[in-house]
């Protein structure tokens, strides 16, 4: 059986969680036959990853560099006006059945692009007087914001770029697996529309909600921002429509892949795993009371919340430690140099320790009695299940797919609040039943859910019944992210009913 | 508290906090921000983010990424999620999204290099005069013509695929390319000169010069594309200056063969400099360590080298009408032509004002890009912006020939007459065409120019009989389709996305 794996920007060429994923995966089934399809920028990217036997073969397409096309001849096919109105009309339209309208559109572009030029006719003079011309018409702002003529020209250029996959020839396989949603979901579409491959499209963290995120960075006028990310929104909708099975790696991911029209009934989460081989359980604990850390240094790890929060611990706990392992990724040096200072602020200088890179990092989960994640964002953190697969209880932030990770054999907290994160870690490192009961638990936990081939076998049984042409089997509905917070008991207390709530310090 | 392994997934509760009890310390070490009560004052806290969304999902992934969950705004300002709220910020905030920081301009070049390069053209043609005694018998025209026209056409096409290598970001690729690209040229070159030799017999100093030129032509472009002027004044230092000196002191005789001798210096110095520049990227590449099985990637494919023959073609023709003049003569001069030597230094310094006009040009035009809201009107003030671009450059290049004349009829080496006028004129004209077709090159038009100045050639070969008046009809016409063709497509907005 043949899978096709599409990537964007990540496997082969690049390192990065993404990557890691991909290779367990068509190493865990070397029983398949793997075609990747790697969407890149310009085509001088090279392959970093030794390849498994199982592939077949890898096919780049390229977003950047000289367009696709050559000698097929535009002019044979006409400029299809029709469809570029019907393209930027459906992308300004921000109703939810403008979503079914863009996905015809695309069709009949990929049919277009497979006898055409596509790229030439969207970058031409026409396109660009389409778009002006919709943009006039339905301009809803003030001046100010009123698109200039470099504004038609770019945004036009954006999707021309977005869209070159249409012009390569569909991939053929049983099933396709889009290991992120976004532009990768075009080559999927192509080999579902020519040859009804099932889709499949993994999410590790939600892909419009990272490009919304990035987007204050684009160095473009608002109408262009507009247009483009607006371009994103309705293909992440069509992936999410058009897939047979969406796997998110944790559940809290749902929310956005139904609020864009994804079927809940199709989605099945898939947590990320890792090897436990890799990950033994610890034998002891440091002999003082210590929190440990590991990860990149990074302002979305909220290292601050940390920091704070271990001036409370000190106070009370004045022997405990915070060993800090990880380094600043290059060129971001300063947010750590902010970090020492605030530690120096604090006066916790004796007891945090900057322990820098380490290669294995098992060794930084046994450094700690707890392993502490404040971070702002996460998806479904790996640093969380390894501490965990190593025996070890986690003290962490209530984002993302933190929560599904833990379970209840660590704490939770509110992102951004010291007082909760260093009250948490006092339970913890104050209560030693407790904390090896829990510890024992999460590894427990871990090895049940979050292991490399559990996440292997789910994808070899979607794979199967997708391939033979089933649906997949019912399983009981998984809840929505909505549902994980509905079982709080609403006896609680008033102080721990606001638990919750990012709100005042608890002092 | 109690704590259990949850028996089936999903975990259904987030521990949040201990066992209930009242926290016990008294210090908080930091005042956490205090949250806003209403959505009017969260509003305020996010009005950046939501005066330039472009959709409530953009609002609702930044109040996730603040760390507010859908439990959490529910609790506190009763709505249904965080997607719920993000649309009422949505619709309460106008949209007044904050211009980009100005972008850095990619068509900031310093003053000086258009200059630099201007005399980087000029200064070869110094060589030329100190070698015309060289440069006599039979077979020179053939083989001076053969060398010139493949080395031009070669690294036409050479710099083209350089260009583009270090478009795509990769010096190591572009030195590589460059590299092979340059022993390529200079057996091209050999080849061709070989066909001559054997057509006509070919006085062996002659061929070497011929040679010679072909080299530095090709050394010189690699070094150009690597943006490594510097280097090839020092290329060019020992051959301007002993050709200058030679040519100060009255071509003596006995000194004839030292000059010749210091010429050569110049194209070994341009070869040497030109690999010397480029092994060092070739030798990096080398020492990579790649997976085993990972193969290097490819030098260049058949599209890269089929998508370099406009260039190369335009090389070609470009030489051809160049040299054409003085190929065919003057009926009346003994075959010299004053005309075409008048011209052909102030052309060779004018391509550093070409340079310049291009840029300039660029600027303009993208400025007006950002200032017009009007496809119409940006393409009126574009094909204004022509205009002005081509009168300035024919000012430029009239000024630099009348200067060139007066201070070659001055040191006596030429005798100007008004005889020579057309023929001035027509190169006037040329120099205009090779402007427009290099602006529409700039701009990814290349099959035009190609052919426009491949059927002005093969007109002024076909009525080579009325001599400098075809010329002028030809290049004048050359110029009137070139530049009405750039004015049509050059009107296009689309032409110029960066």
């Amino acid at each position: 059986m043949k899978i096709a794996m599409v990537t964007e920007g990540t496997y082969p060429h690049q390192f990065g969680g993404v990557s890691v994923w991909c290779d367990q995966i068509i190493r865990g089934m070397p029983g398949y036959e793997f075609e990747l399809v790697a969407l890149v920028a310009t085509g001088a990217e090279q392959v970093v990853w030794d390849l498994p036997e199982s592939v077949s073969s890898t096919t780049e397409i390229t977003l950047w560099g000289s367009p696709p096309g050559g000698p097929r001849s535009g002019r044979r096919s006409g400029f299809p006006s029709r469809l570029v109105r019907r393209l930027i009309d459906s992308v300004l339209d921000m109703s939810p059945d403008a979503t079914n309208r863009f996905g015809e559109v695309m069709r009949q572009l990929f049919d277009y692009a497979q006898r055409g030029n596509l790229s030439a006719a969207l970058s031409s003079g026409k396109a660009v007087k389409l778009l002006t011309e919709a943009w006039q018409d339905r301009w809803p702002h003030t001046e100010q914001t009123m698109p200039t003529v470099q504004d038609a020209v770019t945004a036009m250029q954006l999707v021309e770029h977005c869209l070159r996959p249409l012009s390569h020839p569909p991939v053929q396989a049983d099933v396709v697996h889009v290991a992120t949603n976004g532009l990768g979901v075009l080559p999927a579409l192509m080999a579902k529309w020519r040859y009804g491959s099932p889709m499949i499209v993994s999410e590790h963290g939600i892909y419009l909600r990272e490009q919304y995120l990035h987007s204050p960075k684009l160095p473009y006028r608002w109408p262009v921002k507009t247009l483009y990310l607006g371009f994103l929104r309705q293909l992440c909708a069509l992936g999410y429509r058009e897939a047979e099975t969406i796997t998110p790696c944790n559940i809290y991911n749902r929310r956005w892949e139904e609020k864009l029209g994804a079927d809940p009934s199709r989605i099945r989460t898939v947590y990320n795993g890792v090897d436990p081989a890799n990950f033994p359980m610890s034998d002891g604990e440091p002999e003082v009371p210590t929190i440990s850390w590991a990860g990149r240094i990074d302002p979305i790890k909220d290292l601050e919340t940390l920091l704070y929060a271990f001036g409370q611990v000190h106070q009370d706990m004045p022997q405990a430690k915070l060993r800090l392992f990880g380094s600043p990724p290059k060129g971001r040096e300063s947010y750590l140099e902010r970090c020492k200072a605030l530690v120096a602020e604090l006066g916790i200088g004796e007891a945090v320790v900057w322990e820098g890179h380490l290669d294995k990092v098992r060794e930084a989960y046994n450094a700690g009695s707890i392993v502490a994640l404040s971070s702002v964002s996460e998806g479904f953190p790996y640093s969380l299940i390894e501490a965990m697969t190593c025996g070890r209880t986690c003290v962490a932030t209530d984002v993302g797919g933190v929560t599904e990770a833990v379970g209840d054999t660590g704490l939770v907290v509110p992102p951004g609040s010291p007082a909760r994160f260093a009250e948490a870690c006092l339970t913890l490192l104050g209560d030693d039943s407790l904390r090896h009961r829990l510890a024992a638990a999460a590894r427990a936990r871990a090895l049940e859910f979050f292991t490399i081939d559990g996440a292997i076998g789910r994808f070899d049984e979607i794979y199967s019944f997708l391939a033979a042409g089933h649906p997949l089997p019912v399983v009981p509905p998984e809840p929505g992210a909505g549902d994980l917070t509905e079982d709080q008991p609403d006896d609680q207390p008033e102080d721990q009913a606001d638990d919750a709530l990012p709100v005042e310090a608890a002092v | 508290m109690s704590a259990s392994i949850s028996p089936t997934l999903p975990p259904s509760v987030a521990l949040h906090n201990g066992n209930g009890s009242k926290p016990h310390r008294t210090a908080v070490l930091r005042a956490e921000a205090p949250k806003p009560r209403d959505v009017e004052e969260l509003c305020e806290k996010f009005a950046a983010v939501c005066e330039s969304a472009v959709h409530p999902l953009q609002i609702a992934g930044a109040l996730e990424f603040d760390g507010w969950s859908d439990q959490a705004v529910r609790k506190r300002y009763g709505v249904s999620d965080v997607f719920a709220l993000a649309e009422e910020m949505y619709r309460r905030v106008p949209r007044r999204p904050a211009e980009p920081p100005p972008q850095p301009d990619p068509w900031r070049i310093s003053k000086w290099r258009p200059a630099l390069h201007g005399l980087l053209y000029g200064m070869p043609t110094v060589c030329f005069a100190a070698a015309a005694g060289l440069l006599v018998g039979r077979g020179v025209l053939s083989v001076m013509i053969v060398a010139l026209l493949s080395s031009w056409a070669l690294s036409q096409a050479l710099a083209y695929l350089g260009y583009m290598r270090l478009g795509q970001g990769v010096p190591v690729q572009a030195q590589r390319v460059l590299l092979a690209g340059l022993g390529a040229g200079i057996v091209g070159v050999l080849v061709a000169m070989d066909f001559v030799s054997v057509a006509v017999p070919v006085y062996k100093p002659v061929f070497i010069f011929g040679l010679g030129l072909g080299s530095y032509m090709l050394g010189a472009t690699v070094l150009l594309v690597l943006g490594a002027e510097r280097l090839l004044f020092i290329a060019l230092a020992p051959g301007v200056v002993g050709a200058t000196v030679f040519l100060l002191l009255g071509r003596p005789e006995h000194l004839e063969h030292v000059a010749w001798a210091v010429l050569a210096a110049t194209p070994l110095l341009a070869l040497g400099l030109a690999v010397a520049r480029t092994s060092r990227g070739a030798e990096l590449r080398r020492r990579v360590v790649r997976r085993p099985g990972s193969k290097p990637p490819k030098l260049l494919t058949m599209a890269d080298l089929r998508s370099a023959l406009p260039s190369a073609g335009w090389g070609l023709v470009a030489g051809g009408l160049l040299v054409f003049p003085v190929a065919v003569g003057m009926p009346d001069h003994g075959g010299v032509n004053t005309g075409a030597l008048l011209a052909s230094l102030p052309l060779a310094l004018s391509m550093g004002a070409a340079e310049w006009m291009l840029v300039w040009f660029r600027r303009r035009t993208q400025r007006l890009l950002r200032g017009t809201r009007k496809l119409g009107a940006f393409a009126t003030r574009t094909r204004l912006l022509l205009a002005a671009a081509l009168l300035q450059y024919l000012s430029v290049t009239v000024l630099l020939t009348a200067a060139v004349t007066a201070i070659a009829a001055e040191s006596g080496l030429i005798r100007p007459t008004w005889s020579a006028g057309p023929q001035v004129a027509a190169y006037m004209a040329l120099g205009c065409s090779m402007f427009v077709s290099l602006l529409l090159q700039g701009f990814g038009s290349r099959i035009f120019p190609l052919a426009a100045c491949a059927a002005a050639l093969a007109l002024e070969i076909a009525y080579r009989h009325f001599w400098v008046l075809g010329q002028i009809v030809v290049c004048t016409a050359l110029l009137a389709v070139l530049t009405g063709y750039a004015a049509v497509v050059l009107g296009s907005a689309a032409r110029h996305a960066s």
